[in-house]
């Protein structure tokens, strides 16, 4: 039986790739050079990548085992409990938010020195505002918006460092292959570029071919590691003492500028600019259809339920969008940026390590039920990689600032109101009579 | 099955806020029934719901699930959210189908 609405392979790349290449990345790209000694650290990144290749390979036999919007959910409820489930998938919805926040601060600092007289909050809004405005108009306009973007960032990403390599001598002292003393906290780094390629899963459901998830994943991997290595290789050459630009939030720029002069400029600020609306409108559009089915499962409040007249869950849509709003701005106005970048790093490391740990447990309690892919290298595979993510998710918690372990506390946090909330709202919204039912009240044909 | 399926298409038809809201839906429905491997299908037209019982011919969106718990979603026992959270309904097609149907079910029942 063949549907005939189904998207195509290209939106599973796009939406995979569009969702790990954050704004943030530039700043890893940096760090990630600056651990790894040079130009050779594109050796990491291979290596970062193919630990996420078997992570993906865990969520690419999730996902296929149970198709579903509501992915993380699912999983978790099947293979731990119903509780547990929904405490881990509100607190990863929330990291949504989390790297929305961080990036759109990353993309006000970029855009402030694009154009210092207009204020960077205003550029938040107003990108976080289009974003948001495309999403209520329905599936396929966002779908489009994705396409677009993925497509034209990783190109001209790679199409700039391609043109930073041919017109700058390389220069002495920076071997392409050579393996530093800090080749393991470089690999670690590096495993956060890539990070949120598996928000692609909740839309498996509407691919054709249950195998569109796992290809579209790896393809984005790919893209990802040949797009990001080749930027990080030729910031190296440009830049051969990385310190220089380890203090800087705009890497990217400066490294455009001295490169290709004020076009180099302006080209990283339209690459960064597209950066952070794929994050944005992956992020929102992925994130707001899952809090749907959470509030239509009676454990959000009702109104998020609400659809508009294009089928889309608005009030779900602008509650995401408005709390992202409120942490960049809270970001900009405190500067600690970090706390949401090691806590989403850390939140992402986490649920890595379940998804490995999922792969076991339904392997055992869903032994019959087909699998049309199965996890790379299982059981060892799937082992090691929980257990390495395990490791990195716990040392971007405990990463400090000032001195205090401000990701923790705050994800312990989060976590601790999650769990009040699970534990005693949410029997009350159960219990609740609903009778009437939430949604505009004069509905219109969809975008399709 | 079928007369449960046929009572859902009645409700629909006799709703007249819904045959307003799907006038323009044109969509074919699979519903298979995992445990008894029997297919029935739904076809909104305009507005206009009909049922039947066989496979259908290139579905806009399929539906899965053991035949108890689709006879409960389409008999108003059960709302379409909680087996689909827990995994026990899967759906194959476009989340605004997805989303409309989910709606239906809402406006005939409630929550």
């Amino acid at each position: 039986m063949a549907s005939r609405h189904v998207l195509p392979l290209r939106t599973a790349v796009s939406t995979s790739a569009g969702l790990a290449s954050a704004a943030i990345n530039f700043l890893a790209c940096v760090e990630v050079a600056e651990y790894a000694g040079g130009a050779s650290a594109w050796i990491a990144l291979l290596v970062a990548g193919g630990l996420i290749i078997f992570s993906a390979s865990n969520f690419a036999e999730l996902s296929g085992l149970y198709p579903s919007a509501a992915a993380i959910r699912v999983w978790t409820r099947k293979g731990l409990n119903d509780r547990l489930s929904l405490i881990i998938s509100l607190v990863y919805a929330a990291t949504v938010v989390f790297v929305i926040a961080a990036d759109a601060f990353v993309l006000a600092q970029a855009f402030h020195a694009a154009v210092p007289i207009i204020p960077g909050w205003l550029w938040i809004v107003l990108l976080l505002g289009a974003i948001a405005g495309a999403n209520l108009r329905g599936i396929r306009v966002s779908g489009k918006i994705q396409d677009i973007n993925g497509a034209v960032l990783l190109m001209t990403l790679v199409v700039i460092s391609l043109i930073i390599l041919g017109k700058t001598p390389w220069p002495h002292g920076q071997p392409l292959f050579h393996v530093g003393p800090g080749i393991f906290q470089a690999v670690a780094l590096g495993v956060f570029i890539y990070v949120g390629f598996e928000w692609v899963t909740p839309l498996a459901e509407e691919f054709d071919d249950a195998r569109a998830i796992s290809r579209g994943m790896y393809m984005a991997l790919g893209l990802i590691a040949v797009a990001f290595g080749l930027f990080t290789v030729a910031i190296s050459v440009i830049f051969p003492d990385i310190r220089a630009l380890h203090a800087t939030l705009i890497p990217q720029l400066i490294v455009g500028e001295k490169a290709l002069g004020r076009w180099g400029f302006w080209w990283m600020v339209i690459i960064t600019m597209t950066t952070a609306m794929t994050t944005f409108n992956g992020g929102l559009f992925t994130a707001s259809r899952f809090v749907y089915a959470l509030a239509r499962e009676k454990t959000l409040p009702r109104g998020l339920s609400h659809l508009n007249k294009y089928w889309v869950p608005s009030y779900a849509l602008l509650l995401l969008a408005g709390l992202s709003l409120a942490l960049a701005l809270g970001v900009m106005a405190t500067g600690w940026y970090t706390v949401l970048i090691n806590a989403g790093a850390g939140v992402e490391g986490l649920v890595y390590a379940l998804s490995a740990w999922l792969v076991f447990s339904l392997r055992r309690r869903e032994a019959q039920r087909p699998r049309p892919f199965r996890a790379l290298g299982y059981p060892w595979a799937a082992l090691i990689v929980g257990a390495v993510f395990l490791l990195l998710g716990v040392g971007a918690l405990l990463t400090t600032t000032g001195g205090i372990p401000t990701a923790l506390l705050f994800v312990m946090g989060l976590t601790a109101i999650v769990t009040g909330y699970v534990w005693y709202y949410v029997p009350r919204l159960k219990k609740a009579p609903r009778r009437n039912p939430v949604m505009s009240s004069e509905p219109e044909e969809t975008t399709r | 099955m079928l007369k449960t399926l046929e009572h859902f298409a009645a409700q629909c038809n006799a709703n007249s806020r819904l045959r307003q809201m799907n006038r323009d839906w044109t969509r074919r429905i699979a519903i298979v029934a995992t445990d008894r491997a029997q297919s029935f299908w739904l076809t909104s037209q305009e507005g206009v719901i009909t049922a039947g019982e066989g496979p259908a011919v290139e579905p806009d969106l399929q539906i899965q699930a053991p035949y108890d718990i689709i006879q409960a979603i389409f008999s108003g026992a059960m709302s379409p959210t909680e087996p689909y959270n827990a995994g026990d309904l899967l759906v194959k097609g476009s989340q605004d189908d997805l989303m409309r149907l989910d709606i239906i079910t809402l406006l005939i029942w409630g929550e």
